[in-house]
């Protein structure tokens, strides 16, 4: 019981079964920290190191996986998202995420786009 | 007439579902994207006139139309540009208008903190609101608290964008973030009715000109803004050329220091600002004196998101003309109009409904003690008819985005 109370407070690790993780096919991906994350989600850092340009994936607001990244991984409520991007669109100061509409849809556009990154459910 | 625009405005919303379904329009060229919004709103009020002919069956003179396209040109190089169409009563005749149309190159300095520089006709950061109060999904409500962001005055054009550059920077540490923005730009001052509004003369002939806008705005974020503190100011020095026969040139000065605060829940918002607007005239008043006024902005908000689509709001907002005079008796005894001309009191209810993606429902009731924010162009006769002090106000604003 304990166990998998302790579990469920573990940050990427929910209810004991999926995990909801940030994902790329880029090669100077790595382990990023959630600092970094939140850069890249949050529209601020638009560039890898090597220089060439990220394009970030996400699902729709109301998505359960999108919801999950957004307070599990980035550890902050999913309204917080989208008031930062529509901030970007409405005032001309930067590009929010691309929305697509399912997890199929997330690693097929992944895997074609160069720069991409997003998450999936694993 | 109103009718009309109405009817233009539900067209509008409709062509624009047809051509799209969900998300931004991708442009299929890097990250370049397309977005719009369609708002048609519905103004229906006791006593006196809010964007358009309100009373006795209401208003449907409150319309917003944007469109904008961004992208990158390079991954460092940003290129933004929102038309946008807005008509609201006789305070807003201006149409269509280039909101904002800049270039925005930023740089990263170590592993912590950003520093750019936007350029071209750019949102003036102001408070907590003002770089997208045109966009309903983004504000509050139907209407933002009006003592803040006087949306029914002159000035409001002035206010929005901007003709210059901007010099930002960020600076993260853990949760932790410091944020600055810097603005010297030529304001708007030409448009809107603004010049005859910052002199206080009602349409009178000439222009404003001299040394550019100053508009400033730091801030402290916690945790992506769950708490957020800002500090704006707007610093406003220009010299009025006066093309009134009679009337000589002179000066008008404007500072309006803001300060603002956020705290995000999960299911609640809580948000206040609180503002004082210095204005000193002279050069053209009567007897060639120097007049300054202070006023005072206020208020505070709760936002609360019940269920997945629906949110509440409860606001309390006021302004004080004069802050020597708070309950504008002197002012009145002097001027011959009512006391309540000189400040305003809202406490506001409303709903917030998306009840289908990109689609949303926005409703509100006001209660008003007070007339100060109220438009002289939708209610010529302010001046001369003595109204209630007390009146009502019921908005409705339907709303589609791509």
């Amino acid at each position: 019981m304990t166990g998998s109370l302790s579990l469920f407070w573990t940050g990427y690790i929910h209810a004991g079964d999926s995990v909801v993780t940030p994902f790329s096919l880029v090669e100077q991906y790595r382990k990023l920290s959630r600092a970094e994350l939140r850069e890249i989600f949050f529209g601020r850092q638009t560039r890898w190191p090597d220089g060439s340009p990220l394009r970030v994936f996400v699902l729709p607001d109301k998505h359960p996986v999108h919801i999950r990244f957004a307070k599990e991984v980035l550890g902050i409520y999913p309204y917080q998202l989208r008031s930062a991007w529509d901030r970007m669109i409405y005032s001309g100061t930067g590009t929010p995420p691309v929305v697509v509409e399912s997890l199929e849809q997330m690693k097929k556009q992944i895997r074609s786009t160069p720069g991409a990154i997003g998450y999936i459910e694993e | 007439m109103c009718y009309r625009k109405a009817v233009q405005g539900i067209l509008i919303v409709l062509s624009f579902t047809w051509m799209t379904n969900c998300g931004a329009l991708e442009l299929g060229l890097g990250d370049w994207q397309a977005h719009g919004f369609v708002s048609q709103g519905y103004t229906l009020t006791s006593n006196y006139h809010v964007f358009g002919q309100s009373r006795n069956g209401g208003s449907l003179d409150f319309t917003e139309v944007g469109v904008n396209v961004l992208g990158h040109i390079t991954p460092n190089l940003l290129m933004a540009a929102q038309g946008l169409y807005r008509s609201a009563g006789g305070s807003d005749n201006e149409d269509f208008r280039l909101d904002f149309a800049n270039l925005d190159y930023h740089t990263s300095i170590g592993d912590r903190a950003i520093a750019g520089i936007r350029m071209g006709r750019v949102k003036n950061p102001f408070g907590l609101y003002n770089d997208t109060r045109d966009v309903v999904w983004t504000r509050p409500g139907v209407m933002m608290p009006q003592s803040v962001y006087f949306d029914s005055l002159a000035l409001r054009q002035a206010m929005i964008s901007s003709d210059g550059g901007v010099l930002y920077g960020r600076y993260a540490f853990g949760d932790h973030a410091l944020t600055t923005e810097f603005v010297v730009s030529e304001p708007l001052d030409d448009q809107g009715g603004a010049t005859a509004f910052l002199t206080g003369i009602p349409n009178v002939q000439g222009h404003l000109e001299g040394r550019p806008l100053f508009v400033g705005r730091m801030g402290y974020e916690w945790r992506e803004g769950r708490f957020k503190l800002l500090f704006s100011v707007v610093d406003l020095d220009r010299d009025f050329e006066s093309k009134t026969p009679g009337l000589p040139s002179g000066n008008i000065k404007a500072f309006y220091p803001l300060a603002s605060a956020q705290l995000n829940l999960e299911d609640w918002s809580f948000s206040a600002e609180y503002g004082q607007v210095t204005t000193v005239r002279s050069g053209f008043i009567p007897g060639g004196g120097t007049i300054e006024n202070t006023s005072e902005s206020f208020y505070v908000q709760a936002q609360y998101r019940f269920m997945p689509d629906w949110s509440a709001l409860l606001r309390y907002d006021s302004f004080t003309a004069n802050i020597d005079d708070r309950d504008g008796e002197s002012t009145a005894r002097l001027t011959g109009l009512p006391k309540h001309s000189f400040y305003a009191r809202d406490l506001t209810i409303g709903l917030h409904w998306e009840f289908l993606q990109n689609w949303l429902l926005v409703s509100e009731y006001h209660s008003v003690w007070g007339t100060a924010w109220l438009s002289p162009a939708d209610n010529p006769d302010l001046g001369t008819r003595t109204g209630p002090e007390r009146w009502d106000m019921f908005s409705l604003m339907l709303s589609y985005r791509f």
